[in-house]
């Protein structure tokens, strides 16, 4: 739809003409710009020093690290031999306790030596 | 849409009249139309990755600099500040308007009495020569809106013409 503009609206688009911005704004807002941050090749060329500590670092919690597992391990094949040492003690009373069974004989359990279950025959 | 610093400040280059116009005729004052005008700029600049072409950028600068400049003129009526708020259908123009007359021209100053998203509707209109419904389009105002602002507004200001043109010619 096209609107009838009239003289005043004419005068209107006259004077609200785009203005000129004040010299320097486009500088202005430049400077306000924040400086994207961009990897730099200068990182490589910071002093020695500060190479050595990064890299002590790094070698400190590498070295940390393998100990920590080494410990863990050495904690858990530990805890694999009592369970195995366990299950034989128990298999070795269960054979005993079958062969007396199988001979007729009565059976009763005393504690004997360190916390050894042993199995001694009734001989009524 | 390319955000290195060579094609934003080209941006800021072709668009920084029309954002400053807007904020300027808004508000009234220079100094605080660069200020609004810049921070529209570096939001322009957080948000160049949802640019994407030129077109859209003019549209988006039109847009928020109608709403950061009305936002700052809100602020500073909430200040108390006398001068944000011209826009009552008064008789003449309040002194502190007309204390602009050596940097804002008649029509400028005439603007700055009526409200602000009026304001905002009839610079889309007469100064970025935007049609009623490009104007709702960009403000997300109703159609009939924009509509009555600009009739109104209009009106208003013809009317304000003739009467500051008879005291005028009254002296």
């Amino acid at each position: 739809m096209v609107e009838r503009i009239d003289d005043f609206e004419r005068e209107l688009k006259e004077k609200l003409r785009v203005r000129p911005a004040p010299v320097g704004f486009a500088d202005r807002v430049m400077a306000r710009v924040p400086a994207r941050r961009t990897w730099s090749w200068k990182w490589l060329g910071m002093p020695a020093w500060r190479w050595a500590v990064v890299t002590l670092l790094v070698a400190g919690m590498v070295v940390g690290g393998v100990e920590r597992e080494r410990e863990q391990r050495v904690a858990g094949e530990r805890a694999r031999e009592q369970v195995l040492l366990a299950l034989r003690i128990t298999g070795s009373t269960l054979r005993d306790v079958q062969q007396k069974v199988n001979t007729g004989g009565q059976v009763k359990f005393s504690q004997k030596g360190a916390g050894r279950t042993v199995l001694e025959k009734d001989e009524q | 849409m390319d955000q290195s610093p060579e094609t934003f400040r080209g941006m800021v280059e072709r668009h920084q009249a029309r954002v400053f116009s807007i904020a300027f005729r808004i508000l009234g004052e220079t100094g605080v139309a660069e200020e609004v005008a810049q921070d529209v700029f570096l939001e322009l600049h957080r948000n160049l990755g949802r640019i994407e072409n030129d077109e859209h950028v003019a549209a988006w600068l039109r847009r928020v600099a109608c709403h950061r400049a009305t936002d700052a003129l809100r602020r500073r009526a909430a200040r108390g500040d006398a001068a944000a708020e011209e826009y009552q259908d008064g008789m003449a123009l309040r002194p502190v308007v007309r204390d602009l007359a050596p940097v804002m021209n008649r029509v400028e100053q005439l603007l700055l009495t009526l409200p602000p998203s009026q304001r905002a509707v009839m610079l889309l209109r007469y100064q970025e020569d935007l049609e009623p419904e490009n104007i709702a389009v960009e403000l997300k105002m109703p159609l009939a809106t924009v509509r009555s602002y600009l009739q109104r507004g209009v009106k208003m200001l013809r009317a304000k013409a003739e009467r500051t043109l008879k005291e005028y010619s009254r002296g």
